[in-house]
């Protein structure tokens, strides 16, 4: 047994876990914390600490730092220590995001050290130092009596898979039971129940307190039409009706319109403009591909149905399943997908840059000099470009660990070079894997809207768009926002503290069916029903397949769908501002 | 609702036997009325003396909505920093919007308006993707609009015809326009889609070549479709984007997609309709030795009544070329060598995406240019041309005003030769051609003939009473004006209308947008043998699950989903 050390100097990575990702919606519970507040790391990094599994440390990087619970991570490389998104991660993460928009969430230096202090408490992160965070959600209490319902085809709400062949039980007004859904789906269908917001309310005297609907719409107009540069964001888990609304309101009080791209698939968006990209729809994957990639995504945590409905396990019309199909995965740490792979490429945090560059140079039909790329030898990365030129259709699945690291979007502007390549060998398409089940959805209706994906500003009437420097993260960094309308999601959880920081100091709206971090940080809070589940609306697919989602129960008495809020929110601003009709 | 009277217009309406005359005209709640059932006491009254009073002009091919659109939009935010496409929100009046080559849905919807274009059909939807497509032209402002729906390389349709079972063919094509709420039925290189997929779409198609994986060939694809749209009575025939687009010698594949059909006539007296001809008028073997086909198809549609043709004019510009026809744009991406673009959709259909700069000093591209209008002119019978530039594709619709200069003035089209290469116009038929298009030409090849080939020539394409009230006001009178000579000065009345009405309100005065309004979506609905269609419904969703990634029950597209849906349904 080699002697212990009182730091250690690792690299972060942040991501989703499947049990972070069924309570994401519960994050002032005592459960959240067990799975949010920790950092996983192997065991040899462990046992270089003198830790075991359970015992705290405190993790230092270029945020600030965190106290959270150390855990054994055998899939974790030794070197890195990986922390579940959320606001114990975003303590530590960088929150300057390089001019692209994205802070930096994953392949960040850090020291972690021991300690024997208590975990941080979310009070503590928000600045409350002790005092409970205010948590006015409630459990609704619906009998599950009456007629006896069965909804067929109806769209899961939940990720960019948008898996649409689910079956729900109602009775009455109550779902009873969920069928063909993925854990995280089926706890997002049958939690609706849970911590929801029921009364608008506004801040009086540091208090909210209820009020009557039209009082919160006529206060939150009150904010933005005051507002000089108001950010409105979220949008990702909402409906394309309601966008298209949201776009209007920006444009109309000369805020800056942004959507969760921001800091999952904006650098794609990026490399894009640069380059563009072959994609398809998943039926051509389900139906032909041989070959399936997966870079940089954690499918089997974040997409647990993609591989059956569309990918390497799914049955299409000219492949049947698995065997007809070569699964590869580039990873930093072995993922569950990982472990069912044909290859498993583990590639050094931040250096997917340096291996695109070397499969670029083997397609082009030229030589590798280095033994070692990104930390895989290179007999591995030739065995890798011969699979993929080989290939008949193939296919890359990119996620955010392509997005968030290292050379951001000049990782795609090289991926996508290599796809040209490629095709003049084979056939390749690439599909960013999506996050929020509509925010392929938020982009294109920004695009089609303004021209731009997300980031829009509108300051002078007409769209503008410079990620980095129109995105939220900055625009609060440089502190210029001062108002915030956050809908459906829930940024004081998920942007980097020192961002979160900011935010606390303007007013915020938020318009949420559930009890958030960001709605007890409100001055007005106004609930709304599930799209998807309370209130119908179109979504947007991974693969820009627009699915139109069902409405299965009613929503609460008094509780509107956001498309009707947003509505009237935007007809209330328009009257203040004396707009014609 | 408003009613107008628009008094003293010198008044072309070909369908109504105006061929320029003063005459008063009524609108009432949307539509054209007897002017004296206009109530004067509520009217509002247009002083049009000296004025040109016209239809409003329709689009028979343009790509303004769905996914290649958009992606159109991602791959150009060069595009969108510009200046020219800037549109500035007056809160109340307009919404904002940007871009050029490839605008935001806004700038398309108000740019139509402001040159007094009041419909525009999409040129290409794939189904799959079509509710996207609705999504954006109900947010596309004015304008009413309608969908083409890409069909040439649905696996259903390929397998129907393999069969050949054409009573099959007819009932899918009855479902899916009436699923997906689209208008026309449009073939883009027919077959090659399905080729793309396979990774084997290295060489172009031609019309008579097997088509891999299958055993059928474009033309079988051409044939089986246009007796669909015979059988289905569907309005608008075939429109086609013919196979080998952009490869020298590929008038020959013209002729023969023209051939194919020609006998295939719909009740409506049409056979085919050519998307952006030029693009498929080229001779010659190689770029370098490209040359114009354009009299030979010229003679060719001469002789023939059922085939019209838009002219896909080449302007000098960047711009993103977008088409259905992957296979081109991967051939085209290798010419440019800067940015490509591709979307495969599953069992339908597939895309490329493209910027391309047409240039004046560029041997092919003054060839391309020639071609379109040399087409246009050696065409005698004007109400088979519309005036298009395939958009974006050759270039953008707010060219339309300079293309029509061009067709009206010979002395237009000398003073832009002086810029062009000279061994290219050397090539070219255009410099000896005199034909100037008159008013009445310019009114059927933007209104009447568009209105007649998309089958709304009842309420569109007229001035009729009962028709539209889609009514665009030039200020330029034809009795002293002469557009040969002094044609900037059409260029600019046609590019900002003195007015233009949509549905009876009045969205364009001098040139600006002065109220946003939202127009109507059309679509058809067929009738079929309920027998034939249930065979067909169980086989489609005996596969469905199997071939596609979405349910046949989610596959559908609500009429609700529509802002404002309106069913044509052939008698
Ligand atoms: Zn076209």
């Amino acid at each position: 047994m080699s002697k212990t050390v009182n730091s250690l100097n690792l690299i972060l990575v942040t991501g989703r876990t499947i049990l972070q990702g069924t309570k994401v919606e519960e994050k002032l519970t005592k459960h959240y914390e067990e799975y949010a507040a920790i950092v996983r790391m192997h065991p040899r990094d462990l046992a270089k600490l003198g830790l075991k599994s359970g015992d705290h440390v405190k993790v230092i990087g270029p945020g600030g730092e965190v106290i959270v619970k150390a855990q054994r991570g055998a899939d974790v490389p030794e070197g890195i220590a990986f922390i579940p998104l959320g606001p114990w991660a975003e303590c530590v993460v960088e929150p300057k995001t390089d001019s692209t928009g994205m802070p930096g969430f994953k392949g960040i230096p850090v020291k972690v050290v021991k300690t024997g202090e208590p975990i941080t408490s979310l009070s503590k992160i928000y600045g409350y130092n002790g005092y409970p965070i205010l948590n006015l959600g409630v459990s609704l209490d619906i009998e599950a009596k009456g007629e006896i319902k069965r909804y067929t085809d109806v769209v899961c709400p939940f990720c960019g898979s948008l898996c649409d062949s689910l079956i729900v039980n109602v009775y009455g007004n109550r779902i009873v039971k969920v069928v063909n859904a993925c854990p995280l789906g089926m706890s997002k269908i049958m939690g609706i129940y849970e911590n929801r917001v029921l009364e608008p309310r506004i801040r009086v005297n540091g208090e909210l307190v209820k009020v009557a609907l039209e009082e919160a719409i006529d206060r939150a107009a009150e904010i933005l039409v005051n507002a000089k540069y108001p950010v409105l964001y979220g949008w990702a888990s909402t409906s394309v009706e309601t966008i298209r609304l949201g776009l209007e309101l920006a444009e109309i009080v000369g805020g800056v319109f942004d959507h969760t791209a921001t800091f999952c698939h904006g650098p794609t968006a990026l490399g894009f403009h640069e380059i563009g990209m072959p994609k398809s729809t998943l039926g051509q994957i389900k139906n032909r591909a041989d070959v399936i990639v997966y870079w940089g995504s954690n499918v089997t945590e974040a997409h647990p149905m993609h591989p059956s409905r569309y990918s390497f396990t799914s049955i299409g019309r000219f492949r049947k399943g698995r065997k007809d199909r070569k699964l590869i995965v580039i990873d930093v740490r072995k993922t569950g997908a990982a472990r069912n792979a044909d290859m498993f490429i583990q590639a050094e945090p931040g250096k997917d840059f340096e291996l695109l560059v070397a499969l670029r140079l083997l397609v082009q039909g030229k030589e590798l000099e280095a033994p070692v790329i990104a930390g895989v030898p290179r007999e591995k990365v030739v065995e890798l470009a011969e699979i993929l030129m080989s290939a008949k259709f193939g296919v890359m699945f990119v996620g955010v660990g392509l997005t968030m690291s290292g050379a951001k979007e000049k990782n795609f502007e090289e991926l996508f070079r290599l796809l040209h390549d490629l095709n003049t060998i084979s056939k390749w398409v690439v599909i960013p894997m999506r996050g929020h089940f509509n925010v392929t959805g938020a982009d294109l209706v920004t695009i089609w809207i303004t021209g731009y994906p997300y980031a829009v500003d509108f300051s002078r009437r007409y769209p503008r768009y410079q990620p980095g420097i129109t995105s939220t993260a900055d625009i609060f960094l440089r502190e210029e926002a001062d108002a915030l309308l956050n809908i459906a999601s829930d940024p004081l959880a998920h942007f980097p503290k020192k961002v979160a920081e900011k935010m606390l100091k303007v007013p915020i709206i938020t318009i949420d069916p559930k009890w958030s971090l960001t709605a007890a940080f409100s001055e007005v809070v106004i609930p709304s029903a599930f799209v998807g589940i309370e209130c119908p609306g179109t979504a947007y697919r991974m693969d820009d397949v627009p699915i139109r989602l069902k409405k299965i129960v009613e929503p609460p008495p008094g509780v509107l769908c956001d498309e009707e809020i947003v509505r009237m929110l935007l007809e209330k601003v328009k009257e203040k501002l004396g707009v014609k009709k | 609702m408003t009613q107008l009277l628009i008094k003293n217009g010198f008044v072309i309406d070909p369908l109504n036997n105006i061929h320029g005359e003063v005459v008063d005209i009524g609108v009432k709640d949307g539509k054209i009325v007897p002017p004296d059932d206009v109530d004067l006491r509520y009217a509002k009254v247009i002083d049009a003396s000296g004025k040109l009073v016209v239809p409003g002009g329709v689009d028979v091919h343009t790509h303004v909505a769905g996914p290649k659109v958009s992606v159109g939009r991602l791959l150009m935010p060069n595009d969108h920093y510009k200046k020219g496409g800037r549109v500035v929100a007056i809160p109340g009046i307009k919404r904002s919007g940007t871009g050029i080559a490839v605008p935001s849905v806004t700038t398309i919807g108000y740019k139509y308006a402001r040159m007094g274009w009041t419909m525009v059909m999409e040129a290409a939807s794939p189904p799959l993707y079509t509710r996207h497509t609705h999504h954006e032209l109900d947010d596309t402002p004015i304008v009413d609009k309608g969908v083409n729906l890409l069909l040439d390389s649905n696996w259903f349709i390929l397998e129907y015809i393999e069969q050949k079972a054409q009573e099959r063919v007819n009932a899918f094509i009855a479902w899916i326009l009436e699923a997906t709420k689209s208008y026309a039925v449009k073939l883009v290189d027919p077959g090659s889609a399905e080729a793309w997929s396979l990774g084997v779409a290295t060489k172009p198609l031609d019309v008579d070549e097997v088509i891999p994986g299958t055993s059928v060939t474009p033309k079988d694809i051409l044939v089986a479709l246009a007796n669909a749209v015979r059988d289905l009575k569907i309005p608008h025939p075939i429109h086609v984007h013919a196979n080998m687009l952009g490869i020298p010698g590929n008038y020959v594949s013209t002729i023969n997609t023209i051939k194919a059909v020609a006998d295939i006539v719909n009740q409506r007296g049409l056979s085919i309709h050519l998307a952006h001809i030029q693009f498929n008028a080229y001779k010659g073997d190689s770029y370098a030795t490209m040359t114009s086909g354009a009299e030979e198809l010229a003679k060719l549609i001469n002789t023939l009544t059922g085939v019209t043709f838009d002219m896909g004019q080449v302007v000098f510009m960047p711009t993103v070329t977008m088409t259905a026809d992957a296979p081109w744009e991967y051939v085209l991406y290798h010419i440019t060598k800067w940015k490509w673009a591709a979307g495969d959709v599953e069992n339908e259909t597939a895309s490329g995406v493209v910027p391309y700069t047409f240039r004046r000093h560029i041997y092919t591209n003054v060839i391309q240019w020639g071609i379109g209008l040399e087409l246009a002119l050696l065409v005698k019978d004007a109400s088979k041309v519309v005036i298009s530039t395939d958009h974006p594709n050759a270039g953008p619709f707010t060219r339309y005003p300079q293309i029509i200069a061009w067709l009206m003035s010979k002395k237009a089209r000398e003073n832009e030769m002086k810029k062009l290469n000279k061994r290219a116009l050397k090539r070219l038929a255009l410099p000896a051609i005199d034909r100037e298009y008159t008013f009445e030409e310019f009114v059927l090849t933007t209104r009447v003939a568009p209105a007649k080939i998309i089958g709304v020539e009842k309420f569109k394409g007229h001035l009729g009473v009962g028709a539209d009230a889609d009514i665009a006001i030039y200020d330029i009178d034809p009795r002293t004006y002469d557009p040969s000579r002094d044609y900037k000065k059409l260029v600019k009345a046609i590019k900002y209308a003195a007015y233009t009405i949509k549905g009876g309100e009045i969205v364009v005065k001098d040139g600006k947008i002065v109220k946003t309004i939202y127009g109507r979506t059309f679509y058809t609905k067929t009738r079929t043998d309920p027998k034939i269609m249930h065979e067909v419904l169980e086989d489609i969703k005996s596969k469905f699950n199997e071939w596609y990634t979405i349910t046949f029950n989610n596959y559908t597209i609500l009429e609700q989903e529509l802002h404002k849906p309106y069913a044509i349904t052939p008698v």
